[in-house]
């Protein structure tokens, strides 16, 4: 089995690659992209399948916080029912503004408590060079940024929240972005030479 | 039937910023109900994206329309839904493995092709005389940018750069001039954190204030 997965990831690999070098490969790239994006819709259905068999047994044994999954579950039935079985416009306008949309946006909302937390936090746990830094750029770009009520602060957001913002931090991010490109790439390498197998087998 | 349905979804809006904004007093029974609800719902529509955006239009249409082919990939999907059995598990990895196979292409192409050229050359077209005379950027501005960019490049590159070398009392060490290239890449890579944390926190901002805009609205509605 080991050598089979092995096979079969390794020659998938270097098909769909073959394909950006050689048009003569692009229709089995195609093919082997369309596969992958069925696999994907297949592995996102297992994930609910499981998601629901975990707090499925949780409501079994009775455990402590078994009334949540019994709601999980419920919110599965239902927007399966919703989404998936009836599909009716202005049934899934409703759930999705009703629901989802709302949820989302709060969640992102309480991020402003979250992210101040983490910056006293940080303060207060590591205050080094780079801490330092990074609070008084966020800061200074924020107050750049905003509108406040005795107007904008001068040369702030007219010359320095342009230029920390469009070459410092855009400095940086390249630097971070290769460093990510170059790991991604490698690991990449690593796989499709079967140094590294995360499918299952060393 | 709309306005009913709309005062029910927006009845569902006003509930669930509360029950998720009581998080401001601490994890409480209502938070968490509103977060079990909002990830079993999320749950059941991914799910239900996942069958008519994907399976059906590509697996299953093709299928019934006599695609011998598509038998493959319905195997495959078949294989990984054995995964949800610990029995059978082994079985997926068949198609884990062409996944993984597709997705290690595929991502080498994409950060070749999508980052690490685009990102180089960007940093190559901060010298260009063309592009910044197109700009309106005047040429000492451009050399003084252009070299912030890559040294800001260079230097958080090496801040990444983990090589060391033993020294002759055991300790590993970097080599002097990376270390110091590391501790400049530092303060670049702080700076690009501290603009994406003022991004977030922006974003952030602009989702309370509309989430709180909502719940006003939707009280001011029955005033």
């Amino acid at each position: 089995m080991r050598v089979l997965t092995a096979a079969i990831a390794i020659a998938a690999g270097f098909l769909i690659l073959a394909g950006y070098f050689f048009p003569v490969f692009a229709p089995v790239q195609t093919l082997l992209l369309n596969w992958a994006i069925i696999l994907a819709g297949a592995a996102a259905l297992v994930g609910v399948l499981n998601l629901i068999t975990v707090h499925w047994d949780k409501i079994r044994r009775r455990e402590k916080s078994s009334g949540y999954s019994a709601l999980l579950i419920l919110g599965i039935m239902v927007a399966v029912l919703v989404f998936g079985i009836v599909r009716q416009p202005a049934i899934m306008h409703a759930m999705m503004n009703g629901i989802i949309i709302p949820a989302e946006a709060a969640l992102m909302g309480l991020l402003i408590i979250s992210l101040l937390y983490a910056a006293i936090r940080l303060l207060r746990r590591r205050a080094d060079v780079m801490s330092i830094v990074f609070l008084i750029t966020a800061a200074l770009l924020i107050l750049g940024s905003a509108t406040l009520p005795f107007g904008n602060i001068p040369v702030l957001g007219t010359l320095i929240r342009p230029w920390v913002s469009g070459v410092l931090a855009l400095g940086g991010a390249r630097g971070i972005l290769i460093g990510v490109a170059l790991g991604a790439l490698t690991t990449g390498l690593r796989v499709l030479f079967g140094a590294d197998r995360p499918y299952g087998g060393n | 039937m709309n306005i009913s349905l709309d005062l029910i979804s927006g009845a569902l809006s006003f509930l669930f910023t509360l029950l998720i904004f009581s998080y401001a007093i601490g994890d409480n029974p209502l938070f968490r109900i509103g977060v079990y609800i909002f990830v079993g719902v999320s749950a059941g529509y991914i799910a239900s994206v996942a069958f008519w955006q994907v399976l059906y239009p590509k697996l299953i249409y093709p299928l019934m329309n006599g695609s011998l082919i598509m038998f493959v990939p319905l195997l495959l999907a078949v294989l990984i839904l054995m995964k949800v059995s610990p029995r059978l598990a082994g079985l997926g990895s068949i198609a884990m493995a062409f996944m993984v196979g597709v997705g290690a292409a595929v991502t080498i192409a994409g950060a070749v092709s999508g980052t690490l050229i685009p990102q180089v050359m960007g940093t190559i077209n901060g010298f260009d005389i063309n592009i910044a005379a197109a700009r309106g950027v005047g040429l000492i501005e451009m050399i003084f940018n252009g070299a912030f960019i890559l040294a800001g490049t260079i230097f958080s590159l090496s801040y990444f750069h983990f090589g060391a070398r033993p020294h002759a009392d055991g300790s590993m060490h970097r080599l002097g001039f990376i270390e110091i290239m590391a501790w400049v890449g530092r303060i670049f890579i702080g700076i690009t954190l501290g603009a994406i944390f003022a991004g977030l926190y922006a974003a952030a901002l602009t989702a309370f204030i509309e989430r709180i805009n909502s719940l006003i609205n939707f009280i001011g509605s029955f005033l």
